[in-house]
Formats: C-alpha cells, structure tokens, sequence
C-alpha cells in the first residue's frame, strides 16, 4: 500500500486530471486528447517529484488486448494502487479491438479484472481517429463525475450504476 | 453434364488475329463502355488522353495474345510496357469486356512468369460486365493445369470476388462437377468451396457429391467452409443429407477479396452515372442510388437483363424459360408483381442472396415462402458481410459510408418484412460491447429495434447492459436516440406480442405472463436509466421529451394492445417533469396522467362487470401509486397544497417553516397553473390582454370567472394535453362541463 500516486504539474485548466497507465503509441495520442493527463508506462510513480502532483480523480488502465505483456504490467501496477481509489476512481481501457484476428488475451480475463477490482471496463479501438475522440469524449464524463463536478452523482454511485448490470 | 457451347469457337471477332487493331477499334465505336467519350466531338484533353489509352492498351492486348503462340524470347521491357499499359487502364476505367479473353488465356496457360500472371490477375477489373465465355474459357485451361498452384488460387479468388459481374451463369453451373473435382487439393479447397456455394442450385445436388464431402470431412476434420457447403446440401435436400450439422453456427468463408478492393471501388466511383450498362439494375424499384456503392454490394443485379446488345439471345433465353415447366425462373427476368404471381412456385433465388434485400418482390416471396434454405443463405451473407465490413471491429476497413448504407437497407428490409434478421440480432450482440457510440449511430441505433420478442434476462447480458455503459458515459444526444430506439423496440415487442397471444390461445397462461414479464422489465430498465440520465443531464428538458414520449407509448399498452401492465414512470421521471420550467414537458405529462386514468378505469370496469374472465388485474398497489401521483399533480395545478398533501417518499411535501423560508407571499395559494414557473408566460399574456393598460401584474385577479376564461386561453394556446388531464380529473371542471362524475381519487 502507498500513498495516492501524484505527478508533475501540468498548466491549470478547469478540467481535473487523469493518469493513463499503459504503454502504446495510439495511447499517447488519446492522452494528447484529454488535455490535462498525465502518461505513466507503469506504476509505481517516481517519487522525486511527489510534492508537485495535484491529487488524481481518476486512473485509467490501458490494456492492449495484442499484448499479454500489457496485462501482466497492468497487475502488477495495480498492487500500487490505493485502495481509495477503487472506490469508483478506477477504469480500464482496452484497445485493439478492432483487430480480432491478433487478439492474445481473452476479453473474459479482462472482465474478470474488472470484476475483482469492483470497476468497469471499457473497449475502444484506438487507432482510429474517430474513435479516439469519442472514447477520449467518454473518459471526460467519467473524469467530471469522479471530480464531483456533477451534483447528485458520486464516483461510488456511478461505478456502481456502470457494474449494477453485472451483479444481478 | 455438357457444355452448351464450346469454347473453342469464341464468337467474338479476336479470333483473327491480324486484324487486332480494326476489332477493338470496332468495339471502341460500337457497343462502347463509355458512349460520352466516344460521341463527343470536342477533342478535350481528356479525350485524347483516354484514346491514347485506349491504344496502348489495344496494343498490350494484341501483344498478349500473340505472345501465347509465339515461341520467340519475350523482351523485358516490352512485356513492362505493357502490363503498364493493362493495369493503369484497369484501375482508371476498369477492362473492356473482349479483354478478359485474352488476358484469363494468357494467365491460366503459363506463357509467362508468375509476376506477370499475379499482375494480370490482379487489374482484370471490369469496366461493366465480364463475359461468361471468359471464364468458360479460363476454367478448361484450369483443368489442363499449366499455370502454377499460386496462380490457381488467386483465379480462384478473383472468380468469387467478380461473380457479380459475370452476365450469364448457365454455363459456369454446367462446369459445377469440374470445379467439384478441384475439392481434392488442400490449398484450393476452401476457395473451390466458395466458389460452389455460389453456384449451387438444387439440382446440382447429388449424393455422391455428398458422400464426397462427407469423405473429405472425415479426412481434414469440419472444416468451416466444408461445414457450410454440406449445410447448404441440407437445405436443399434434407432427406440426402442425414448427418447432423451444428444449428446456426457463425461459418464463413474467408475474405477473397483483398487485391481488388480498393481498385474495384474507385472504378465504380469512377465510372458511376457514365452509362446505363455500368450501372446496376434495379428490379422495379425506384430507389436513388447511392453515389459510393461498394461494388460487390448486395445491389448489383447483372446488367445483362437491360443490355439492348444482346437482347435477341435473351429473347431466346427467356423464351426458353417460360416455355419449359421443368426450369427455375431466374430472378433477374422478374419485373412485376404479376409476374412474380405466376412463377412462384418455380423461382430461383441469386447466388448472391444480397440481392434480395432491396427487391420487393423477393422480399415478398420470402415472406410467404417456407424453404429454410433462402434464411440460411441470407443468413450466412449477411452475417459476414457485418462482420467484416464492420469498421469499428476491423480497423483495416476504412468504408465507414457504404457500411452506413447497408446498415440502412437491412434496417429497410426488416421493415419490409416486420421482423428482425438473426444474423443482424447476434451482430448487434458481439460488436456492442466494442462500439465507440458515434460511428454509424442512427443506423445501428435503429437496427436494435428490431431485437427480437424474447425473455428479458436471457439478452440482458448481451445488449442492456453494454447499452446501459455506454448509455451512461456518452453525450445528451446519443442518450436521447437510444431512449427513441428503446421506445420502438417496446412498440415492436408489444405488436409482436399480441400477435403471439392470437395465435397462442391454448396456452394462454404461460404464454401471457412471459410475455407481460419481457415488457414489464424493457420499462422499468428504460425508468431506471431514465432516472438516472435526468440526474447526469441535469434535468434537461431536451431529454426529459424524450423520456415522456416513451412513457406516451407505455401508459396506454393496456386500452391499445391489451397486455394486462401498467407501469407509471419513477418518480426521478415524475417530479422533474411535474416542476419542469417548460410547458412543452407538463402539457405532455399531464396527456400521459389522463391516459393513465383512462387505462385505470377501463381495467376497473371490465373487473366489476366481470364480462371476461380475468386472469390479472392490477393490484392495489398500482392504482395507489397513481393516487399518488395525481395528488401531487392536483396539488401542483391547481389547489396550491402539493407541499401538504404530497405523501411520497421522494415528493414534495414540506413542513411549514421550511416554506415560510422561501419569503413568498400566502405560499398556500401561490402554487398552480398561473404561477406555476412553466405556466407564468402564459398567465402573463393572459392578464396584458384583459388588463391592457395594466403594468402592475396582479395575479390574484385570475379567479372565479376570470379563471375559466383562462383555461380557456390556455387551452386555446395548444395545451390539449392540460384540458384533457384537467376536464377528466378535476372534479368541479368536469362537473361543470360533462355533469360526469370524475373524481381525482379513482
């Protein structure tokens, strides 16, 4: 257990920040996209810079679904994780889809992550640019919600409204 | 089986070999592929530019032919110049149809390298039709096999890739057992497979063809594309086929189509609107065609029909058709309905079951027809052709536009036929988990409409839930289009359910309460998304019309379609509706109240007078929400005591201290149809026009008569919705206008 990550300043803007973790080209361009991520291959953060980071509102885990590495980099970050955060802060992103032919992980052990960590999962497919915009649209709703910028909804509430369809 | 006519003795003039230049000059002047270019007399730079073209590619064409025979040493740069020649105008304005003679002999008999013979195959794109002889031709100098087991294949794959364009099949489906005897090489299999697919008719079924297969499956394993010919046996006749063959398992064939794609589209881009011939026949439609039609689309028809070329052979053709009772009637002849009237029991489908889709007539005939064969073909058609065109689950495939427009006509059709297509139901289930929202949204929105009648918690997993996700997290305007499209598939079901019950009667207990419980559940899941959006949007009004217009069609399923449910809507949908700061959402919310009461009392009287036998009736609890509600609704309207009287959990009772912090003046009369926020324009405008010179808005002089002339203005200003809510369940008003008893309470 650590401490909530943080990371370097980035210039203010109105919209709360996000951490991307996860490593891939298309993932640099959706970070370009929501305007005030920060990019991190994997986690642990360093922690030279602790005292500059802003508080995080919301992680997102990508995992490219080509890439067994991904996944295993994505558990084992997650043990970093607070466990505050899982209270509805927490999403996964999965990319690649839109190739099926060169899948290497199944999309059932994504959703059983998804399960154990109590958050949901999304897929996208990032290389198109289209598709990008959209998903990046879609992280910046989730964001403001786990912000508190939207009265009457809270992270907890809502990522129990994205998994409620699950437990019944 | 015998070949109507040889080969060997082609009618086309090429034959001559010295006069190569005067024959494609003749067919330069004659029946040209592009009359514009020909006709014209201005000498444009394009036009000199294509004749220029158009002779080098004679020139390449009569070099290939004569260099089959010729045993001379072939120069490099001469053959270069050529193929250059061939390819450029193949991707520009696609092959003239003599060409393919030339080029498909050249290829199939080995004279030159495997380079060569992938190029050539590669540009044999056709400008309009490619002419049955050709293959004829292309498939004997197959069986001699000179050319190599590359080359073999990729014949193959251009055959099913361009079997739309070929003009007549008679002929390639007298060869049906020679391309069986290609079953036996491994490579070629499963292309040969295809290609047989294709060309399968009921007769051509045999058993020894099946025991064939079956042999073949037993040696490499089930094999899709063997599992889908055998399939396809079955179907035609199921008393040879007696293996059992997994129900409607996803089997496909794989794409062949890879080298031509994107050539074949910007020839068809090209060459669209520049002649009758190139362009595709549409059997008695008058649908517009769309400019960027993928040109292996359902919606090519061979042109051969319309052809005035050769209109004498289809005179003889046709002729032979209607005259023997013994053969199919092929569904490019089919004009008219009359027509499709007469040949009904003797007609035959394409080999490209697309082709249906935008056909009425086979649309009709599929409607009433029982052979299961036509649904499979559709079936696996169509359910390849979404999965791989699909461009947010196949990255490689940038055609967003034309996969829009076939969305569009499966969506078409299914109206047509008033039912969903299987193959559209289980593609909705794979790719919704995967879709972004945006690409193709109406279209795909409008295909979930039609999802078929089914219990509920079997496809929740599979489409409310995905839906719900992405529901949630996407924008104002794709949670309004789902809410539309959820509210057609409740129409959809509820049509479809009381067709089921009419048909169902014996059975009517099990049968009902399924049915009663599939709704009951599609509105309570919209209530609670809808409760929900209201929250994340912040109560907007553009969402709230569309809430309401959902429960529009729910709160009159009992009077109109005679399903014993009646579900009011949450109250996270009620009170933001009943406070909203428009009159649009409390006009349409006060109509849907009435209806509701409307229902109640039908219900009520049908129990008392016990004409039927009832087997539901609603419960207590029904008519007590509603009580609910309608006190709310009084109080809010009309009598100023909603902050008293509401009762419900989630309303609007408050204590009197809490109100006196408000500072509004007598806050126990000042709540109802004048001051309320969405009605206050209203009142406004009333009171300028009997007070004129008045600037001091004095509220308090709408009462007594007054207060009837502005019911009146409100009524007259549209509010249909309002005067129904209000003459039927307020007491006094409807006293006074019906002398019926309408209480408030029911």
């Amino acid at each position: 257990l650590t401490a909530p990550p943080r990371q370097g300043q980035c210039p203010t803007l109105s919209i709360p920040p996000v951490l991307p973790v996860g490593a891939s080209g298309p993932l640099v361009k959706l970070a370009n996209l929501l305007s005030r991520s920060h990019l991190a291959t994997s986690l642990p953060l360093p922690s030279e810079r602790d005292h500059l980071r802003p508080r995080m509102d919301l992680v997102v885990f990508m995992i490219d679904i080509k890439s067994k590495y991904s996944l295993k980099n994505v558990e084992t970050s997650l043990a970093y994780v607070d466990a505050s955060f899982f209270l509805g802060k927490v999403c996964f992103l999965v990319t690649g889809v839109g190739r099926v032919n060169a899948c290497s992980i199944e999309t059932n052990a994504v959703r059983k992550l998804g399960e154990t960590y109590c958050s949901p999962v999304l897929f996208c497919e990032l290389e198109l640019e289209g598709i990008r915009a959209a998903t990046a649209q879609r992280l910046v709703r989730m964001l403001r919600i786990c912000a508190g910028l939207v009265p009457g909804v809270s992270a907890l509430s809502f990522v129990s409204l994205m998994r409620k369809s699950d437990d019944d | 089986m015998q070949r109507r006519r040889s080969s060997k003795t082609p009618k086309q003039p090429l034959s001559i070999p010295n006069k190569s230049q005067t024959d494609l000059s003749a067919w330069r002047k004659g029946g040209k592929i592009d009359p514009e270019k020909s006709v014209q007399n201005n000498q444009s730079a394009d036009d000199q530019k294509c004749e220029s073209q158009e002779g080098s590619l004679e020139q390449a064409l009569s070099y290939f032919q004569k260099a089959q025979d010729s045993v001379a040493p072939k120069k490099k740069s001469v053959e270069q110049e050529h193929l250059d020649a061939v390819e450029s105008t193949a991707l520009e304005q696609g092959l003239p149809p003599e060409g393919f003679e030339i080029l498909l002999k050249v290829v199939l008999s080995g004279t030159f390298a495997d380079t060569v013979n992938t190029r050539l195959l590669k540009s044999l794109i056709p400008a309009s039709v490619i002419p049955e002889n050709s293959v004829v031709t292309a498939v004997s100098w197959l069986c001699v096999g000179k050319c190599s087991s590359n080359i073999q294949l990729l014949f193959l794959k251009w055959l099913i890739t361009m079997f739309d364009f070929i003009d007549h099949k008679e002929q390639l489906n007298a060869l049906y057992g020679f391309f069986f005897s290609f079953l036996q090489d491994e490579k070629l299999c499963p292309y040969v497979c295809h290609v047989l697919y294709l060309l399968t008719r009921k007769e051509n079924v045999r058993p020894f063809r099946i025991r064939t297969l079956l042999d073949l499956q037993a040696k490499m394993g089930m094999q899709s594309h063997l599992q889908a010919l055998l399939s396809l046996y079955k179907l035609f006749c199921p008393e040879q086929v007696t293996i059992t063959l997994p129900g409607r398992m996803k089997t496909y064939f794989k794409n062949s189509e890879g080298p031509w794609k994107a050539a074949i589209t910007a020839v068809r881009q090209r060459n669209q609107g520049s002649s009758p011939l190139s362009q595709a026949v549409f059997l008695g439609t008058s649908q517009p065609q769309s400019r960027k039609r993928k040109w292996n689309a359902q919606l090519v028809i061979p042109a051969s029909s319309a052809s005035t070329k050769h209109l004498d052979e289809d005179r003889e053709k046709s002729c032979f058709y209607l005259c023997s009772p013994n053969e199919s009637f092929p569904v490019e002849q089919l004009q008219t309905f009359p027509q499709l009237l007469q040949n009904i029991h003797r007609l035959e489908f394409p080999s490209q079951m697309g082709s249906v889709l935008t056909n009425p007539l086979l649309l009709h005939y599929m409607n009433c027809v029982k052979d299961e064969s036509i649904y499979l073909r559709l079936y696996y058609w169509m359910g390849q052709r979404l999965q791989e065109e699909c461009p947010w689950c196949v990255v490689d495939n940038p055609y967003e536009e034309e996969f829009r427009s076939f969305l569009e006509t499966v969506y078409k059709a299914e109206c047509f036929l008033q039912e969903g297509f299987s193959a559209c139901e289980e593609f909705l289930y794979k790719t919704l988990p995967l879709w972004d929202g945006i690409c193709c949204r109406s279209e795909f929105l409008r295909l979930v409409s039609w999802i078929p009648l089914s219990s509920f918690s079997d496809i929740k997993p599979y489409l409310f839930d995905p839906l719900a996700q992405l529901f949630f997290t996407s924008s104002i305007y794709f949670k309004c289009s789902v809410l539309e499209s959820l509210k057609e598939l409740l129409q959809n079901w509820l049509i479809r359910s009381v067709i089921q019950m009419d048909l169902e009667i014996s059975s009517v207990n099990t049968t009902l309460s399924g049915l009663v419980n599939t709704v009951a559940e599609l509105v309570h899941f919209v209530g609670w998304i809808s409760t929900v959006a209201m929250r994340l949007e912040n109560n907007s009004t553009f969402l709230l019309y569309f809430i309401l217009d959902f429960y529009g069609t729910v709160c009159d399923i009992y009077l109109k379609y005679n399903l014993p449910l009646l579900i009011m809507p949450p109250a996270g949908v009620f009170y933001p509706a009943l406070l909203s700061m428009d009159s649009v959402n409390l006009n349409q919310l006060c109509y849907i109240m009435y209806r509701y009461r409307a229902n109640l009392v039908a219900a009520k009287e049908n129990e008392l007078s016990k004409k039927k036998i009832l087997q539901f009736k609603f419960s207590n609890r029904t008519y007590q929400e509603y009580n609910q509600y309608i006190i709310a609704m009084v109080g809010c309207l009309w009598t100023s005591s909603a902050f008293q009287k509401d009762t419900h959990p989630q309303g609007l009772c408050m204590d009197d201290k809490l109100l006196s912090k408000s500072a509004v003046k007598e806050v126990k009369s000042s709540f109802n149809i004048v001051y309320h926020p969405a009605m206050m324009g209203y009142s406004v405008k009333f009171l300028q026009q009997i007070c004129p010179g008045d600037t001091a808005l004095n509220f308090k002089l709408i009462k007594g008569k007054k207060w009837d002339w502005y019911l009146e203005y409100l009524y007259s200003r549209g509010l249909r919705g309002l005067k129904a809510f209000i003459e039927s369940s307020i007491s006094r008003v409807s006293q006074a206008a019906r002398s019926k008893a309408g209480n408030a309470d029911v």
